[in-house]
């Protein structure tokens, strides 16, 4: 891990080996939740209907590591993302950042954190405005800090492009003279332009060609070194947060199923889901794809309108059992693991185990049984 | 009516870069145009778009000179040349060598008269338009960008400006106070806004969704700064499309205000009022009616062929084609 960059102010570089495990978390979250209204139809948009993204979920990510976060779509994984970076209010919970509650800041108090804690967002279409010319974009958090005078930004400006793999010649370029990897790299120099300290990577890179994806991890990785910087990636591709990820955490439908070291994760998978997830990753070698055991999932994701009871997964779980469906596990340690791993799952997987024989024993009744009523929920809350 | 092509000059300024793209035949790269500067080259390729466009800019050279049509001519606007204008029977003359286009029924030339009168379709129809276009954008972009509350509350403003009858209104105030120059502008004006109003508002509605709004959020960009340097500026095409299509669609409420005999108080020239007192002798001097007619029809058409070329050349959805 290098130094801070030199310019701009310097940084606390930290690196995210065995020495800073003990160290303050510089991102804690704790039992957030974000759900949304749902208006079902114009007429009768009193009705209380709520769509939970994101359900109490706790996690720490620790200055200068980087922690994966995948999960289908729609498990609400940018939802959090967003809540992180307080695009959205929280429905309930506590964020702490660098040891200070953000959770409830208005949108003055957040300014001076903007620049602590930025984005870069999935989409390299839809992220730049198409009218406006690169170096406005990138110097644009400039212009909103009023930080500089125009000329003293410009040179900033193209300094951050060559960070980023630009040519700064390119200054006054528009976003569609620029291919979909270059304007993520764009989307990157406005993210680094104020020196933050924790960059949440909302998808990054799954707008883009896989030839390309390569080298935008691989810039990603460089300016995390550059600059000591702490990354929140999410992604649905778990060979790219395996690559990319310190930590990893699993999400299905706002609930956090399962955190552990990025290599532990794979070698000691505890929860069902997170198994059936690393089944699906494509294997290079064809020997080893047709013996490897796959797992499908039945069904669709459940609507987090009506999350299930219990264990949200029970649906769909082949390890389903009937007291999955009653209770609601929390996220701690299992088995013989770590403090580090930690699962919610009642039944969760040895590490030998074929979960292709499981088959779920409950009632299909049971499965698509609505939440019980007066079960604990976390939302709601300071809305 | 200038459309400024912004860009252009910055356009020339931005240097070649590591040569991605290639160069035009001219030799000239391709760098950075901003999608104005593509619109407009996309503008110059339309004829009929062009055509329409010199004739709107000798009609504005028209009225921005209309003294000096009095000087060529030796006329006055509202002198009444009743012993050279008029036949011995006290009727108008028809085209001759001193009256071009002939004179009305007070001896009046009518060339200069609707030189003159130009001046004001032009400017009603222009400052009209700025002021519902200014009125509508602003209107728009708040309804579109805040929704709830505001927006509800806007939307119904809109109703109502749109369900106003707006002919019976006009007519009630300028009989109430008096045809005037101020009067007619600020009626058309704050009758015309309620549609560019819809039109920005559901294009807001679309963009505050879109990520760099999400983006210039997480820099922490205040909600002014949003609403009119990253949404703004993508909801301008479709406004300049509209304005353009609505400058002449004012000139026309115009002529009718004045037709109805709610345009300038006499003496003044304005189209309007001239087909008005025109049609009186449609059958004995048919010039009185046809030039000023012509001159309106001319005007326009001109300025919605334009319109039309404009939104040719500036519709997001041919954007999309390009692509």
């Amino acid at each position: 891990m290098s130094e801070s960059d030199g310019s701009g102010t310097p940084k606390p570089v930290l690196s995210p080996s065995q020495d800073t495990r003990h160290d303050d978390p510089l991102l804690r979250l704790e039992h957030v939740s974000k759900s949304f209204p749902v208006q079902s139809s114009k007429l009768f948009r009193r009705g209380h209907e709520f769509v939970h993204a994101v359900d109490d979920v706790s996690l720490e990510v620790r200055p200068g590591e980087t922690l994966g976060l995948v999960g289908e779509t729609g498990c609400g994984k940018s939802t959090l993302a967003r809540c992180i970076a307080r695009l959205y209010d929280l429905s309930g919970g506590s964020i702490t950042f660098d040891g200070k509650d953000i959770s409830h800041l208005s949108r003055r108090g957040m300014r001076p954190l903007r620049s602590e804690i930025q984005m870069i967002f999935q989409d390299p279409y839809g992220s730049l405005n198409p009218r406006r010319r690169v170096g406005s974009i990138i110097g644009d958090p400039f212009a909103i800090h009023g930080i500089d005078s125009r000329t003293e930004r410009k040179k900033k400006v193209q300094d951050l492009m060559e960070r980023v793999g630009l040519n700064p010649e390119h200054y006054n370029r528009f976003p569609a003279d620029f291919s979909g990897g270059q304007r993520q790299r764009i989307g990157t120099a406005r993210a680094l332009a104020l020196r933050p300290r924790m960059v949440i990577c909302d998808e990054p890179v799954s707008a883009l060609d896989v030839s390309v994806q390569a080298q935008i991890i691989n810039m990603l990785k460089d300016l995390q070194d550059d600059f000591g910087l702490t990354y929140i990636f999410i992604s649905h591709d778990l060979s790219v947060v395996r690559h990319v990820s310190d930590r990893i955490a699993v999400m299905y439908l706002g609930h956090i199923v399962e955190v552990a070291p990025s290599a532990e994760l794979f070698e000691k998978t505890r929860h069902p889901y997170t198994r059936a997830l690393l089944s699906a990753l494509p294997v290079a070698d064809p020997d080893a794809a047709d013996s490897r055991e796959r797992i499908l999932l039945v069904g669709e994701i459940p609507s987090p309108t009506n999350p299930p009871s219990g264990c949200r997964f029970h649906t769909r779980c082949p390890k389903a059992r009937p007291d999955c469906v009653r209770t609601d596990p929390v996220l701690q340690r299992v088995l013989d693991d770590g403090a580090e791993h930690q699962t919610a799952c009642l039944h969760p997987l040895a590490i030998d185990e074929d979960m292709s024989l499981s088959r779920p024993q409950i009632e299909d009744t049971e499965i698509d049984t609505a939440s019980i009523p007066g079960q604990e929920t976390n939302t709601g809350g300071s809305q | 009516m200038s459309l400024d092509p912004t860009g252009m000059t910055s356009a020339a300024e931005a240097v070649d870069g590591s040569g991605q793209r290639a160069a035009t035949p001219d030799g000239k790269a391709i760098e950075g145009r901003s999608p104005w500067a593509l619109g407009w080259q996309r503008l110059r390729r339309d004829r009929v778009a062009m055509i329409s466009l010199v004739i709107i800019g000798l009609i504005v050279l028209m009225a921005i000179f209309a003294p000096l049509a009095s000087t060529l001519t030796g006329h006055e606007p509202n002198e009444q040349y009743r012993q050279i204008g008029l036949s011995p029977d006290g009727l108008p003359l028809g085209p001759t060598s001193q009256f071009w286009f002939g004179t009305d029924d007070l001896g009046r030339d009518i060339l200069v008269r609707i030189a003159f009168g130009a001046r004001v379709s032009l400017l009603v129809g222009v400052v009209s338009t700025g002021i519902a276009v200014a009125i509508g954008v602003v209107v728009g972009l708040v309804a579109g960008f805040f929704g709830g509350i505001v927006d509800t509350v806007l939307a119904r403003f809109v109703d109502v400006a749109l369900t106003v009858p707006f002919l019976l209104v006009a007519i009630a105030l300028v009989s109430i106070t008096g045809p005037s120059l101020t009067i007619t502008i600020l009626v058309i004006g704050f009758f015309s806004w309620a549609s560019v109003a819809r039109i920005v508002r559901g294009q807001v509605l679309s963009l505050r969704e879109r990520e760099f709004v999400e983006a210039a959020r997480s820099l922490g960009a205040s909600d002014p700064r949003i609403m009119f340097v990253d949404i703004l500026p993508n909801v301008l095409a479709p406004v300049i499309v509209y304005t353009t299509l609505l400058i002449p669609v004012v000139i026309v409420v115009q002529a009718a205000l004045a037709y109805l005999g709610l345009g300038l108080p006499p003496p003044t020239a304005d189209w309007g009022g001239m087909i008005s007192d025109g049609q009186k002798y449609y059958t004995t001097a048919w010039w009185f009616i046809i030039f000023p007619g012509s001159a309106l029809l001319l005007t326009t058409l001109a300025f919605n062929l334009f319109g039309d070329g404009v939104r040719d050349a500036f519709d997001p959805r041919a954007d999309q084609l390009l692509k």
